[in-house]
């Protein structure tokens, strides 16, 4: 049942062209965006880490479900890790009928969190081109438009002609090599201001009685009955967490630490088949506009799009070795300049100005994991990879409904952690591998 | 009072005697050699050089250097250059970004009006509804976007690489920075110096004091006859894991930018200090400048920047009260700020600084001279992971922590005389030198082929340099009243205090909310301001706060630098002249231009399957092996047996990764006794091989097998059709050909056509009997040649990739990565014979093993019912008019040989049985019937001809 406005615990001033010109008027500021409350000693249920999945989960469990008395811990601030990091482009076109069907509702949601939530998220719907520079490639995307269609979501082959409408810098000349031969094209991909969808989880959450507690860093997590020491493992059951600012008794603490996932689940005797991998992006000078689609090529191993301040955000694939460093390499920016200038040739003028990397939780088949774990009360919504921010508001929707419901809905049963166990994979490495 | 030309000064850099005339705007204008565009549009009475990103306000000169906000401009196609750095040329094209219509007179400075409006972040707070009208309101926010233009049809330009492996860089060639690259290199090291400006020096170069002239001199000459490398106009943009360093350099004489990347063994780290700008109601106002930049103007260029000024100091270095003075500037008034007097405010036009309001009296004044203090720039340091800690008595962040091999020196570590920062400088270089010399001998000493190690490893040098001392410095960061903060991103003091009060009250969330510190100099003047009011705000210190983290580059490079020549190569097979002789039509596999077909690739089945056909398969992946192991080897990595395999015979084998997702197939022979021949799919060629060498060589490392990619050493001719043998036989006089002597399944080495050391197996991808001889690459034309002069009567023609798809579609073979995908596990390509779960053991078969009872799709091979119809690969399988996958063609095509369509797919195991009926959705959204075979081969399911 989803609250009314009228339920709402507290009355924060909404947001609106009115609202500003009257507060500009009147020289009047804006409060708290989210209240900063002192730690209690207990909640109804604890989420672990204050990205996009964390708060979604946070915000649905008391708009959806009226279990208002929540914590989001995050041990640095709101955003810190790939909700701030990532490339913020948002698509459905994925290959496997599971993944096109989370990934729709995902973009619904999306689409309508502006007003859902009252901020400007700022998503630019503005097509989602995914290039193939091969036959085999253009086979592939053949088949996800196939999937996709079928799933409802709106996805097509194209030939280098309309891509050259579409994007008219990229060189869809006869090159030797990675010649443009057609794309998948995906006209409600996007990008969104990764921040604010953030800042407006956590907005609405804290509007609904929700606490968000930054700089608070769980350091273990309580559990009882377990197989393991401490009560932990398999048949144990969740009795708290402690943190750096004391312990919180719990019943329910669900995991949302993208690529301290493993860490953390560890702490309750959970093991997941989960690899931490980096992830760099990076970021140029800002120029006019010139490329008003999502581009993204699998052969090149890039992702790039222009944000509506007109500085291209590339990406590419994982760093091919297993860290929690995050502090980039020369190689990458090397081997993505000369990507992007296959593709692009014109804009060699333009100027890096700056590099960063966030983590990823790579599963072995590039699908997350979701729901419940062999201990009681310790949930997880992880094994989120390079694909996570996208997936950030239906995974907090359906991961409220596990806790409140204590059923697993249909969308995320693929996404089980069981599935390891029973062989029964999501084939989602053709369409994530940088497909973003 | 706009600035002007003055009269020749003795350290200026400019070459009075070269004029150079260029564009700004439109208009003429002309400067000197060795101007900046800034500096010779300054001398020329501009005072506006560009439009602030929000209210558009007028901006003029802040710090006249490369840091400068206020300075980006558009320079021909080139966008964002920095008007403070680049050097005036000859006829440049020189614009003002961000205007419209004009720089004089901009329309968006109506923002300005509305600017109440538009507090940090009030994007976030509108346009949510009417959602139809976003893409609208998208547009015109984007049309306020800052930056210039990139013209995408500019053309290509020249960029380049360099590698280098000095023992010592040193990073800023100010006086510090000199006296450790010459000590470092009088130590013996090889040393780099790299300034980020156009000459070395640092701020002695602009300092009119006699002393630290003739010092400067003594260092340049000194420097010239030493053996140190000096690069300026180059930047050191980045420090990367055990010193691998990026350089970028700026003044390369042929290329635009040139990467240069460094294996250092120490960085020296002396980039001095920045300047920063003070915060105060005015301060964005054109005639506001920092004292480094009225001292830059004048002694560099001879640009006099006013004409009366007030000088607001908080430091003797800053004082630039004597310069102005020197160049006929009417000093108004010295505001010492370490006296605990303030600026207030300046006052004027939105053009120009007409008064400055000091400790609440107004002066009259055209230009504001500002020495607030200084800022460390910390970058380097940073990205080698220390976290620079502030010090309140000093006013600004120093090192804390740097790994050994990463050392500071000059105004980051300290205050001090210029003997004092030189001889702290020349401490460092020596330092540097030697804990270089222990890092070389640690690299020969682990390095496994090195040269003999002379003598045991040196101590490790302790850090014995005399420390620097740290002067007092007041905390000026803002006034008291409200002025700007971030001069590239219009971002005001009041934006972060109310920011800040919304609970965006750390740096980061900051940062992000309000984008302070996110323009061009990526924080360098705006960072410490920043930090500072949220302080202010939160009741805290500047420590306490923190600063947001420094990432690469230090300073922008452009993505031509990045990429440097960019080699992407193409690969033939050493036959390509002929198929091009032949009117091929090629396609792209990867790396390799292959023929795809020479115009009627039907036609080309049609001559195989009743003549005999050729086709260079070149690519096709080709490992050889050679060791005692090989059969251990084989067991491992193919999910069959391989003991057994005879020397003179070839076995087909099915790889899987540990998930027991097939990886790849192909045939390896059995040539000698330890030596065997693998061959790969020709996609598959690099990751087999990588595959292969890192079971060998992490995995098993005792196991004698030696692993050679000899793909193109080969050159490799598929001979298929009925007349194959009869055509082999012309060309290989010495192996029996019978039936009986080279069997189905066999290799043998052989010369063909007169040249020896070649290898031929008797194979069957295409489903007819055929011969694939691989012979010595630089052979393959003349052994192609003469297949075709030696079967000109049995009709021999070529036949390319699409010919050998089609038959060995008709033949039923899959195609690893076409009709398998990521998840297709070895038994859904019903090759079951050939997952021998009985083995001891092989890479897959556990996860093999235990999935025996899961329901895996499988790949079988389809007829559609109108055997006309090509559904197109990638068409699902559908149930009945449901939208429910059943699964999907992976591959289709009509067959000449049958004169039907035929297709392979993969489908759920229930209909994977012969005569199951299924509905196929094609592309066009029509639903066709088609029917499940009883047997993956179309065209001969007995292989009576392969073998025959």
């Amino acid at each position: 049942m989803a609250r009314s406005l009228g339920q709402l615990r507290h009355r924060p001033p909404r947001y609106s062209a009115a609202a500003l010109a009257w507060r500009g008027l009147r020289g009047h500021t804006w409060p708290r965006v989210w209240r900063d409350p002192e730690l209690k000693t207990s909640y109804d249920a604890v989420v672990v880490g204050g990205g996009v999945h964390g708060l979604a989960t946070a915000y649905y469990l008391a708009r959806n479900h009226d279990i208002t008395d929540v914590a989001v811990l995050d041990k640095a601030y709101l955003g810190s890790g790939g909700s701030g990091r990532n490339t913020a482009i948002i698509r459905a076109n994925y290959l496997t009928p599971a993944g096109v069907a989370f990934y729709g509702r995902s973009l619904q949601l999306y689409n309508s969190m502006a007003v859902d939530l009252n901020i400007n998220v700022m998503f630019s719907e503005r097509g989602h081109l995914t290039l193939a520079h091969t036959d085999g490639a253009l086979r592939t995307m053949r088949w996800r438009a196939e999937v996709n269609k079928l799933g409802g979501v709106d996805s097509s082959v194209i030939g280098p002609g309309e891509i050259k409408k579409i994007v008219p810098s990229l060189d869809t000349s006869d090159r030797p090599r990675y010649p443009i031969l057609g794309a998948l094209y995906h006209p409600p991909g996007g990008i969104v201001r990764h921040d604010a969808v953030v800042w407006g989880y956590a907005r609405a959450a804290d509007h609904l009685g929700v606490e968000m507690h930054q700089r608070t860093e769980v350091l273990d997590v309580l559990c009882s009955g377990g197989e393991g020491p401490g009560g932990k493992g398999a048949g144990g059951r969740v009795t708290g967490v402690r943190t750096n600012r004391g312990d919180i008794s719990t019943p329910v603490v669900i995991n949302c630490t993208a690529g301290w996932a493993s860490l953390v689940s560890a702490m309750a005797g959970v093991r997941l088949p989960i690899v931490t991998h980096p992830l760099q992006a990076a970021v140029t000078e800002p120029v006019k506009m010139f490329l008003p689609a999502v581009v993204v090529s699998g052969s090149l191993h890039v992702y790039v799009s222009q944000t509506s301040r007109g500085e291209l955000v590339f990406g590419a694939s994982v760093d091919p070795v297993a860290t929690y460093s995050v502090r980039g390499s020369s190689e990458f920016t090397e081997e993505l300049a000369g990507h992007v200038l296959q593709l692009m040739p014109g804009i060699s003028q333009m100027r890096l100005l700056r590099q960063w990397a966030g983590l990823c939780d790579m599963t072995p088949d590039y699908s997350p994991v979701m729901g419940f774990t062999p201990v009681e009360g310790f949930l997880v919504d992880v094994g989120w990879g390079t694909y996570g921010f996208k997936a950030g508001p239906v995974s907090g929707e359906q991961m409220a409904e596990v806790v409140a419901t204590g059923r697993t809905p249909e969308l995320i049963e693929p996404f089980a952690l069981s599935r390891f166990n029973t062989g029964n994979l999501v084939g989602e490495k053709g369409a994530a591998a940088v497909g973003h | 009072m706009a600035m002007s030309r003055l009269g020749q000064r003795p350290t200026e850099v400019i070459k009075r005697s070269v004029t150079l005339h260029f564009r700004w705007n439109g208009r003429s204008f002309s400067g000197f050699e060795g101007d900046t565009v800034a500096s010779a549009l300054a001398a020329s009475g501009q005072q506006v050089f560009s439009r602030s990103l929000k209210y558009h306000r007028p901006r003029g000169i802040l710090t006249a250097d490369y840091w400068d906000p206020n300075l980006m401009v558009q320079v021909g196609d080139d966008p964002n250059v920095r008007a403070g750095h680049r050097l005036l040329e000859e006829g440049m094209d020189v614009r003002a970004q961000n205007v419209w219509p004009s720089l004089r007179f901009d329309l968006k400075a109506a923002n300005s009006l509305v600017g109440r409006f538009l507090s940090a972040g009030f994007y976030y707070k509108t346009f949510m509804r009417p959602r139809w009208l976003w893409p609208s309101y998208e547009r015109v926010l984007s049309a306020f976007g800052p930056g210039g233009r990139v013209d995408i049809d500019s053309p290509d330009r020249y960029h380049d690489k360099r590698y280098t492996h000095p023992d010592v860089v040193v990073a800023g060639a100010g006086p510090a920075g000199i006296e450790a690259a010459l000590a470092a290199s009088k130590a013996g090291a090889r040393v780099l110096l790299v300034e980020h400006e156009h000459s070395v020096g640092g701020h002695l170069r602009y300092s009119t004091r006699a002393a630290e002239q003739v010092a400067l001199g003594k260092l340049r000459g000194t420097l010239e006859a030493s053996d140190v490398e000096v690069l300026t106009d180059s930047t050191v943009t980045g420090r990367y894991e055990d010193n691998w360093l990026g350089i970028v350099q700026r003044n390369h004489p042929i290329a635009v930018e040139r990467l240069i990347k460094a294996r250092a063994k120490m960085l020296v780290v002396a980039p001095g200090l920045i300047e920063r700008p003070y915060v105060f109601e005015g301060n964005d106002r054109p005639g506001v400048i920092t004292s480094a930049a009225a001292r830059r103007l004048i002694n560099l260029w001879g640009v006099k920047p006013g004409e009366r000024a007030v000088v607001f100091s908080a430091n003797d270095e800053g004082d630039a009260a004597a310069d102005l003075r020197d160049a006929g500037v009417d000093v108004a008034a010295v505001i010492d700020g370490r006296k605990g007097h303030r600026i207030n405010s300046t006052r004027g036009s939105r053009r120009a600084v007409e008064g400055v309001v000091a400790d609440g009296v107004r002066i009259d004044a055209d230009l504001l001279v500002v020495a607030a203090g200084w800022t460390a720039p910390t970058s380097l340091l940073n990205m080698a992971g220390d976290r620079p800690a502030y010090d309140r008595y000093a006013a600004r962040f120093f090192p804390s922590n740097p790994p050994d091999s990463v050392l500071a020196t000059g105004g980051l570590s300290g205050d001090g005389t210029l003997d004092e920062l030189r001889t702290h400088g020349a401490a460092t270089g020596r330092l540097a030198a030697a804990r270089a010399l222990s890092v070389a001998h640690r690299i020969q000493a682990r390095t496994a082929r090195a040269r003999a190690v002379g003598g045991p490893e040196p101590d490790w040098a302790a850090d014995d340099r005399l420390p620097l001392r740290r002067d007092f410095h007041p905390e000026l960061f803002r006034s008291d009243t409200h002025g700007m903060i971030d001069f590239s991103e219009d971002v005001g003091s009041k934006d972060l205090l109310a920011a800040a009060r919304e609970g965006y009250d750390s740096v980061e969330l900051a940062k992000r909310y309000t984008t302070a510190t996110m323009g061009s100099s990526q924080g360098k003047l705006e960072t410490v301001n920043t930090v500072a009011v949220l302080a202010e705000a939160r009741g805290e210190n500047i420590g306490e706060v923190g600063t947001t983290v420094w990432r690469p580059p230090y300073a922008p490079v452009s993505l031509g630098a990045l990429a440097g020549r960019v080699f992407e190569p193409v690969r033939v097979s050493p036959i390509q002249p002929w198929h091009e002789a032949n009117g091929v039509r090629t396609i792209l596999a990867g790396q390799w231009v292959r023929p795809d077909h020479y115009g009627d690739p039907a036609a080309e089945v049609r001559n195989a399957r009743s003549n005999v056909g050729i086709i260079d398969v070149t690519p096709l992946g080709k490992l050889d092996l050679r060791g005692p192991d090989i059969p251990k080897l084989l067991n491992l990595l193919y999910t069959n047996k391989w003991s057994n395999l005879a020397v003179g015979k070839v076995r087909y084998g099915m790889m899987c990764g540990e998930d027991g997702v097939v990886l790849d197939d192909g045939v390896t022979g059995r040539l000698g006794e330890d030596h065997y021949m693998m061959t790969t799919t020709s996609s598959g060629a690099g990751v087999v091989w990588e595959w292969v060498e890192n079971w060998l060589q992490t995995e098993r490392p005792d196991w004698r097998v030696h692993v050679t990619p000899v793909t193109s050493a080969y050159a490799s001719i598929n001979v298929a059709g009925p007349k194959s043998r009869r055509l082999v036989g012309r060309v290989v006089r010495d192996v029996d050909l019978s039936p009986e002597g080279f069997a189905y399944m066999e290799v043998r080495s052989a010369t063909v056509a007169g040249v020896a050391g070649c290898f031929m197996w008797r194979i069957g991808f295409t489903g007819d009997l055929s011969y694939e001889l691989h012979v010595p690459a630089g052979h393959g034309m003349h052994v192609w040649e003469a297949l075709i002069e030696a079967g000109a009567d049995l009709g021999v023609g070529p036949f390319g990739m699409e010919g050998q798809r089609i038959m060995r579609l008709e033949k039923g073979h899959f195609i690893v990565g076409q009709d398998t995908d990521g998840l297709t596990m070895a038994p859904s390509t019903g090759l079951s014979r050939l997952i021998r779960l009985d083995k001891e053991n092989f890479v897959g078969r556990p996860e093999l093993g235990w999935s025996g009872s899961r329901r895996l799709p499988m790949i079988v091979a389809i007829q559609p019912d109108h055997p006309q119809t090509v559904p197109d690969e990638g068409c699902q399988i559908v149930r009945g008019d449901t939208n429910e996958i059943l699964g999907r063609i992976t591959s289709s095509r009509m067959s000449p040989t049958l004169r039907r369509s035929i297709c392979l797919g993969q489908v759920e195991p229930e209909l994977a049985i012969g005569g199951s009926r299924v509905t196929v959705l094609l592309a066009s959204g029509d639903r066709i019937g088609a029917t499940v075979m009883g047997h993956h081969a179309h065209f001969d399911p007995a292989g009576e001809r392969l073998r025959g």
